[in-house]
């Protein structure tokens, strides 16, 4: 699946910011690391979904039922509404 | 001039400045702090903090407390405390409307504020949805004449969908356990009202909800107050706009955005750091707003300081109330807790002593310490919640960090609550019990000899921890949970092409590993010795049967999934087996680490309970 970079590269980048500011050691991201053992926590994934709708403009967790599985799950999300 | 030793080993420990009380919000108690300001006697302004919700309150706990401390410190007598249904003020109808009932509970902390201080007017300082509370509370009560409002929430909708954000990622935790579908209620769950939500193990109720999603302060006019400082979050800044709207409407109105707000009230406790900038801004601002041109003599109304005393119904024993009480012990009052007691008459003496999770303040993960103190108080036991040094609402030891999880001298802080409890209460049997780091001391006090009856641990970590470790090493507990993942990655060819290109921290990987074989080869090494009556050290399985052969039960709850399962298998080895009933184990399913999901949570109490009656 093709990945626009810029929001991957936005969302890597937030993960990494909100594990330093929480003090958290962040598993290296890849598309099949699953987030529960990404080393965040529920509170650190509100944080990022606030921060990501503050720069993109839109919360697409409005919308779901689920919380993506693995990052790659996360960031498709974002993905699939900047198409 | 001599120095007192007791004071000279703790931190601003001031006997008499901080004062806990309980006051009335209507016909319910609300519990509190007065911090007191040596100026007070001409003190006209008095500060009442409006506390964050939820988890945020627990993870703030500590720096609010600085920032009270340090409002008191200029000057101005503050009153912190607790909305019905939180902390340590009395239980809420689940479906009570909290935004309106906790709305209602500022305006009566700032009718206590004024009656205990004799000032004539309040400032308000509320914290995220506490300030939004505050707003509120300004609006119907006119002695308030000012707000600081530290990262308001301004939108009502938005505050909830960061909240639902938060609850969906909290349910991958179940998802991940496969006896439970995922997403599915448990029972408990399924009893919650349609449209109510809990979050992180906090509950809004419907009408909560409701009113949330109709609140927006940019469409509700200012405030009825003259000033008003903003002190908003660097990485999402929301109340700019708002505050020079109120400032259009007349309000006298700062703003500044600081950093420090996610490191102080959205990172866990242990990790939660005071921010020193914001404290400052407040200082300069209540200076200004209560600068010593305006202060008078004030004359002071005696207010009659009884012992503070919280009197809580039974259901079904009418009349028959059990009693909560705070309580200052150890080395100059130096400790604090909370302890519920059972009703007059009870005269089996038994006592229970809840120890911190983490550093998460004496109510417990998700505020389970105060439902078990209340629930076990009506069935005979005087329960003890406590704050090592340090943590909470007890002072910390000179030299020594604040929030520290692991403290050499717990089990100091340990022995003084059994003192207590048998001095003051004339408790015989004792039961120690914690969870995560509540549960390591608890097992550490067993096995030093501390005079107990009965631990119950709950997701213990570790089992053995040594000073100068930090944290993140109980993070290579990740050894014992998933050895297989680590051992696939290492021999997938994947995990390789991902280490070549940089994307895999193969040192990690690396340390992860050795670190399990080490834990291998020494538990095997242990069992071998016990055999033959050789004692090594940190050998769990050896302390536990001494524990056993000591008279003293011991209780494990573990979430499914814990590392802390297959850690205890490790190292406590075939001594588990042979502990038989004296050491009983229970694992939970579709529970995280903190029990912060409802149905868990119920199913935690009701075996932690059966367990403690049990033997009685």
């Amino acid at each position: 699946m093709s990945v626009t970079m810029p929001v991957r590269d936005r969302i890597a980048g937030l993960f990494e910011q909100v594990a330093r500011e929480q003090q958290r050691k962040l598993t290296p991201l890849t598309d099949d690391l699953k987030l529960l053992q990404s080393g965040l926590d529920s509170l650190s994934f509100a944080l990022i979904v606030a921060r990501l709708e503050d720069t993109l403009g839109y919360d697409p967790f409005d919308e779901v039922e689920r919380f993506p599985v693995t990052f790659g799950d996360f960031v498709r999300l974002y993905e699939s509404r900047v198409r | 001039m001599s120095a007192d030793p007791i004071v000279e080993r703790f931190v601003e420990l001031d006997r008499g400045s901080d004062e806990p009380l309980y006051f009335a919000s209507e016909d319910r108690r609300l519990f509190g702090w007065l911090h007191r300001s040596a100026q007070e006697r001409t003190a006209t302004t008095a500060l009442v903090i409006c506390q964050p919700f939820g988890y945020e309150a627990v993870c703030g706990h500590r720096c609010v407390r600085a920032f009270a401390r340090a409002a008191a410190a200029s000057g101005v007598p503050t009153l912190r405390f607790d909305y019905l249904g939180t902390g340590d003020s009395e239980d809420i109808e689940p479906h009570a409307d909290q935004i309106e009932v906790w709305t209602r509970d500022v305006i009566a902390a700032v009718a206590e504020a004024r009656r205990r201080t004799g000032a004539e007017q309040v400032c308000l300082l509320g914290f995220r949805m506490g300030a939004l509370l505050a707003v509120l509370a300004a609006r119907r009560c006119k002695e308030v004449r000012a707000l600081i409002l530290v990262a308001p929430v301004v939108s009502g909708p938005r505050y909830l969908r960061e909240l639902r954000t938060a609850r969906l990622a909290a349910l991958l935790q179940s998802e991940s356990d496969e006896s439970h579908p995922p997403g599915a209620p448990t029972a408990a769950e399924a009893s919650l009202e349609e449209g109510s939500i809990e979050v992180s193990g906090f509950p809004l109720s419907a009408a909560a909800v409701a009113a949330l999603s109709r609140l927006d302060l940019m469409n509700a006019g200012a405030p009825q107050v003259a000033e008003a400082l903003v002190i908003d979050r660097t990485d999402l800044p929301m109340a700019r706009e708002w505050t020079e709207a109120i400032a259009r409407l007349g309000v006298h109105t700062r703003y500044v955005a600081l950093q420090g707000f996610v490191e102080m009230m959205m990172t866990a406790s242990q990790f939660a750091v005071v921010p020193e900038a914001m404290i400052a801004t407040l200082r300069d601002w209540l200076q200004r707003f209560h600068a010593p041109a305006r202060a008078r003599a004030v004359e002071r109304t005696p207010i009659a300081a009884p012992s503070p005393v919280l009197s809580i119904a039974v259901q079904g024993l009418p009349g028959d109330n059990l009693t909560e009480r705070p309580v200052a012990f150890g080395a100059g009052g130096s400790l604090f807790g909370v302890v519920t007691e059972p009703r007059a008459g009870e005269i089996r003496r038994r006592g229970v002593i809840l120890l911190n999770a983490g550093a998460d303040y004496h109510i417990g993960a998700s505020r389970i310490y105060v439902s078990l103190a209340r629930r076990w108080a009506a069935r005979g036991y005087v329960v003890l919640r406590m704050d090592f040094a340090g943590i909470g609402d007890s002072h910390t030891r000179r030299g020594r960090p604040d929030n520290e999880v692991f403290p050499p001298a717990a089990l100091e802080d340990i022995q003084c609550a059994i003192d207590l409890l048998r001095s003051d209460y004339r408790v015989g049997d004792i039961t120690l019990a914690g969870l995560c780091s509540g549960a390591y001391h608890s097992l550490r006090a067993a096995v030093a000899g501390a005079p107990v009856n009965r631990i119950l641990l709950v997701n213990p970590q570790i089992f053995f921890w040594k000073e100068g470790a930090t944290l993140e090493d109980i993070q290579l507990v990740e050894v014992v949970r998933s050895p297989g993942a680590y051992r696939e990655r290492l021999v997938s060819a994947v995990h390789w092409r991902r280490l070549l290109s940089g994307q895999v921290d193969v040192w990690r990987i690396l340390r992860v590993s050795a670190h399990r074989l080490r834990l291998a080869l020494q538990s095997a090494s242990q069992e071998v010795a016990r055999r033959l009556d050789i004692r090594l050290p940190h050998d769990l399985g050896s302390e536990l049967e001494e524990i056993g052969a000591r008279g003293v039960r011991m209780v494990m709850v573990f979430a499914r999934g814990e590392p802390g399962i297959d850690l205890l298998r490790l190292q406590g080895g075939s001594s588990i087996k042979r502990l038989g009933e004296r050491c009983r184990i229970h694992i939970i399913s579709s529970a995280d680490h903190t029990f912060s999901r409802m149905g868990p949570r119920a199913a935690l109490e009701e075996i932690l309970s059966n367990e403690l009656f049990a033997h009685h």
